[in-house]
């Protein structure tokens, strides 16, 4: 085990400044709740100030970070057994010709994939949050790579389904 | 990517969590580790107090508790795994 | 008296409830560079239940699955490279659950990844009375069995959130924030 530059206490105050932002928003895009997002992000930091001594590198505390953010987030959306359901009443719809980054195409977007199970869930956050390829995504969840990319392809099918719906799709879009 | 793509890593762009977030977490950790280390003293005077059978019996209580933990964690990703298969192919 | 005896005996063997079969994998053992070998009777089982913490939420599941097992055996081994373990390996476990009161109930198994999984129960008359699993991959090999009756549906929500990870170094550098 290397003693790297992560053992300090100014080390772990920079770790927790880098990446509080992609800690906090796994849990958010996971649990859709600031409250919980945030309880979620603050026991994972407190994870890793006590297992500050396994970590070997900077690279290694990320991608220790994220591997824990997304088992802890898992584990609070198991604790409060509920899947949100998106209410249509709640949610103001955007246009069916959406301009690139409609922030109610955006929201929208956020709530549907707050209702997919699980693990598509954390596979998409994983793949549109945090930018991994399915291999990485295979690798962070402990997750055959064929599961990963099924999620993947699955899931997009099935926005693209609900959006359809509401009208919503490629011809109304401009980038 | 396509568009929807596009729109996804829009919508799920990173966000900056509530002010002051930083300052909790350090302030915290810093209370948790006087927190633990009061406990050691406090464990360690229950040692003195009632000698080591007590603590050796949580010792090895603790050590049996790992061994079912780790087993069943053994046991579990395969039985997760094949279900994870098994519903991919039934939806 | 004899029918008794047999009684007796019979009653002693349940308690007992030994290992359901062997599982011999000396030939992979040596090739093997770590491996993991647990061995949990139904009185280690009890034992232990009696320290698991009701108010963790993991524990607290833990301590509810284990409550009809009997016996828990774990054999598990990782290599360097692939290629270090053949099917022939597992030949002589698969042998043991060709038994009448053995079925295997279900196998995955992907081309692309060299990982296959399966789950046999053991019953007697109606009931299950035992699992066994056998879980490889090009790097890894699982065999467990578990004796007595065990929620699979449970044990396999389980998977993969007990405690911290242990990390490999990303082989690749990490997006930067």
């Amino acid at each position: 085990m290397l003693i790297g530059a992560v053992e300090t206490e100014c080390d772990f105050r920079s770790l927790v400044r880098q990446h509080q932002g992609m800690v906090f928003s796994i849990a958010l895009h996971y649990l859709r709740d600031r409250g919980s997002a945030e309880e979620v992000a603050q026991e994972v930091f407190f994870s890793l100030h006590r297992n500050l001594h396994q970590i070997e590198s900077l690279a290694h505390a990320m991608a220790w970070l994220r591997k824990v953010a997304v088992q802890r987030a898992i584990d609070e959306g198991r604790r409060r057994s509920r899947r949100p359901q998106v209410a249509l009443a709640d949610v103001a719809e955007p246009a069916s010709s959406v301009k690139a980054g409609d922030p109610l195409l955006s929201e929208l977007l956020r709530k549907l994939v707050a209702t997919l199970p699980e693990a598509p869930r954390m596979v998409m956050i994983l793949r549109y949050q945090e930018d991994l390829e399915p291999a990485e995504i295979a690798a962070a969840l402990e997750m055959p790579l064929a599961t990963v990319k099924s999620h993947l392809q699955r899931s997009l099918a099935m926005l693209r389904g609900k959006l359809a719906r509401r009208g919503i799709g490629e011809s109304g879009w401009t980038g | 990517m396509d568009w929807l793509e596009e729109e996804l890593r829009r919508a799920l762009a990173r966000e900056d969590p509530p002010d002051g977030f930083a300052e909790r977490v350090l302030s915290r950790s810093a209370r948790g580790a006087w927190g633990r280390r009061g406990w050691l003293a406090a464990a360690a005077m229950v040692v003195v107090a009632f000698g080591a059978g007590g603590a050796w019996r949580q010792h090895q209580g603790n050590q049996a508790k790992e061994e079912v933990m780790l087993a069943l964690r053994l046991a579990s990703g395969p039985v997760s795994h094949i279900q994870s298969e098994v519903r991919g192919m039934t939806q | 008296m004899r029918s008794l005896l047999v009684a007796c005996l019979g009653a002693l063997a349940l308690l007992a409830a030994p290992q359901q079969f062997h599982i011999n994998l000396d030939s992979v053992a040596s090739k093997a560079s770590s491996h993991v070998d647990v061995s949990l009777d139904a009185s280690t089982l009890q034992f232990a239940a009696k320290f698991l913490d009701a108010s963790d939420p993991d524990e607290a599941k833990v301590k509810k699955l284990i409550v009809g097992i009997e016996g828990i055996y774990v054999r598990h081994f990782e290599f360097k490279s692939s290629g270090a373990w053949s099917q022939a390996d597992l030949e002589p476990i698969r042998a043991q659950l060709h038994g009448p009161e053995w079925s295997r109930i279900v196998g995955v198994s992907s081309s692309e990844d060299g990982e296959n999984a399966e789950i046999w129960l053991r019953h007697s008359g109606n009931k299950s009375v035992g699992v066994a699993i056998i879980a490889t991959e090009p790097k890894e090999v699982t065999v467990v069995n578990i004796a007595g009756n065990i929620d699979l549906e449970s044990l396999s929500e389980l998977g993969g959130h007990f405690g911290v990870p242990k990390m490999k170094t990303p082989d690749k550098p990490q997006k930067e924030e």
